[in-house]
């Protein structure tokens, strides 16, 4: 395996130094450059997406149910039962089809990593920057559905402003895992498979109804599926209480952030390192 | 004679020769080989495509119909009609999945048949009329929503929600719609020199909200005024109610069927035009 280019010194020096160079910030910047390029309608709809969906389901279907219950049981209005899973949902998705599709793209067509790794940068500063680069995108567009949120009146507990550092690290999870799969992927047509996780994951993760209604076993199933996790640590906190459970979801987050870089780093390693 | 005279007759005769062929063969079925062509490439995505048609109606009908059916059915049922949540939808997820399909068909296909592939230069070059390779596009589409949408009929049969006897006209509503939106879709792709996000702004700004505001998941008629015109302009609204009335004899004023009627047709027909004569421009530009 070869090294990471010495031609400067690296501003990391610990045990990860073959992988890492301490430079994921030039990754991140690169982004930014290139933001300025791309079109800015384009960025901005991306905030639009869950909102449609809080007002169709929250005005539309709300009005067809006639109630359900918080975390503690508490009975509460169907748009504020949402809101938290759409903002959940949101940050998963934009995190993943960042991390899949748009790395697919730079890594086998734009060959983009292959020149980053030719410069002083290793295969981590490369997974981080990326990464933090699809968490400030999600910053900015939580932070404006959080702003909806309280607007409507959907935000019940003074935890509720948590929401968007919750939904950072969702991202972050999804964001992880996202780019470990697309490491291994070859064509589109096995990008096309991902959709078949996405789309059940969005609509059996008790985001659009309580997890009440299906039977013992399924609960079981679906309180296995990170997106589950991240809406009920949402509802936690936007209409509360927040209890331990936070902590057992935040876990969950914790070892899906770790597998997924794990295997990010070593897969591109394996790839333009060796 | 010089030899370049010998080679311009050479080309005279060759161009004389292809231009026999011209009329001959691609005359009446030039939009067919065109369609050929686009399903012959649909075949690498094959399984997905299949799986998608199958798997995702399934996932939402058991979501929607069990998972939000099962509140909306023990409250306020009278809202939907005395009908069940699950055949209230089922017309309308028949449609969406229809324009899911020829949208996927007719947005980035398209615009890298302009760009990227250029097929369509090369069709054009060999015996094709822009009107053929547009036609063969939207044929090509259609036979892929026609595909999906009758999958999906007959589990929307299966789970006995399309109890009426002209219940087989929901296929053709949710078809046109598809080609509605398709046909729309393929003139503003031939006309796209650059991706620039375009497919992904159309996808969150109108294909997004139109599946969400057009009666889809609860009736139209509940949503406030200002909201309301999105299900009037949109095709997956009049292919919804219209599938409603046939599929399980929802009641819709006669006046608003036959309007439903005209307007899937009529866009479909004036998009085909538009698609037609974009791809004209382009390939003769």
């Amino acid at each position: 395996m070869s090294e990471i280019k010495r031609d400067i010194p690296p501003r990391y020096r610990g045990p990860l130094s073959h992988i890492f160079s301490g430079r994921a910030h030039t990754v991140v910047l690169r982004s930014l450059y290139a933001l300025k390029t791309s079109a800015w309608y384009v960025v901005l709809s991306g905030f639009f997406e869950p909102l449609f969906y809080l007002l169709a389901f929250g005005l539309g279907v709300g009005k067809l149910i006639d109630g359900v219950t918080g975390p503690a049981g508490q009975p509460i209005a169907y748009a504020a039962f949402i809101a938290p899973a759409l903002l959940a949902t949101s940050a998963m998705n934009g995190a993943f089809y960042d991390s899949t599709w748009n790395i697919y793209f730079k890594m086998r067509f734009a060959r983009l990593y292959e020149g980053m790794l030719a410069t002083s940068l290793g295969p981590m500063d490369v997974a981080l920057g990326e990464i933090v680069y699809a968490l400030l995108r999600g910053l900015v567009y939580s932070t404006g559905f959080l702003i909806v949120m309280y607007a409507m009146g959907l935000v019940l507990s003074p935890w509720g402003f948590l929401a968007v550092p919750a939904a950072l690290v969702i991202a972050f999870g999804f964001s992880a895992c996202g780019m470990a799969v697309t490491s291994y992927l070859k064509n589109f047509q096995e990008m096309d498979w991902l959709n078949f996780i996405m789309l059940p994951m969005f609509l059996f993760s008790a985001t659009l109804y309580p997890i009440t209604v299906y039977p013992p076993a399924i609960q079981l199933l679906v309180k296995a599926l990170p997106l589950w996790h991240g809406v009920e640590l949402i509802r936690h906190l936007t209409i509360g209480p927040p209890g331990m459970a936070v902590l057992g979801h935040l876990a969950y987050y914790a070892v899906m952030i770790a597998i997924g870089l794990t295997f990010t780093t070593r897969r591109l390693t394996k790839l333009f390192m060796s | 004679m010089s030899s370049s005279a010998i080679e311009k007759k050479a080309l005279s005769g060759a161009a004389a020769h292809f231009g026999e062929r011209r009329s001959s063969k691609a005359g009446m079925f030039g939009a067919w080989y065109a369609a050929e062509h686009r399903l012959l490439t649909m075949k690498a995505f094959v399984s997905t495509i299949v799986a998608t048609s199958i798997f995702n109606p399934l996932m939402y009908l058991f979501a929607l119909g069990v998972g939000i059916g099962s509140y909306v059915d023990k409250g306020s049922g009278g809202a939907l009609f005395g009908v069940s949540y699950l055949t209230f939808v089922g017309p309308a997820l028949l449609a969406s999945a229809s324009i899911n399909a020829v949208f996927e068909e007719t947005s980035y296909p398209v615009m890298g048949g302009f760009k990227w592939t250029r097929e369509f230069y090369a069709m054009h070059a060999a015996p094709l009329r822009p009107d053929q390779i547009a036609s063969g596009v939207l044929i090509a589409a259609m036979i892929r929503s026609v595909f999906t949408v009758l999958v999906f009929w007959i589990m929307l049969r299966l789970f006995g929600t399309l109890p009426s006897p002209r219940a087989i006209l929901v296929l053709p509503a949710a078809v046109l719609s598809g080609l509605g939106i398709g046909s729309v879709m393929a003139a503003l792709a031939a006309s796209l020199k650059d991706d620039d996000g375009w497919f992904a702004l159309i996808n969150r700004m109108v294909i997004a909200p139109m599946f969400l505001f057009s009666g889809t998941f609860y009736p139209l008629e509940q949503m406030p005024i200002w909201i309301r015109w999105i299900g009037w302009i949109s095709p997956l609204w009049h292919a919804t109610d219209f599938g409603r009335w046939a599929g399980f004899d929802h009641p819709v004023e006669s006046w608003l069927v036959v309007v439903h009627a005209v307007y899937l047709i009529g866009l479909a027909g004036i998009g085909w035009f538009l698609a037609s004569r974009q791809f004209a421009r382009r390939l003769e530009e």
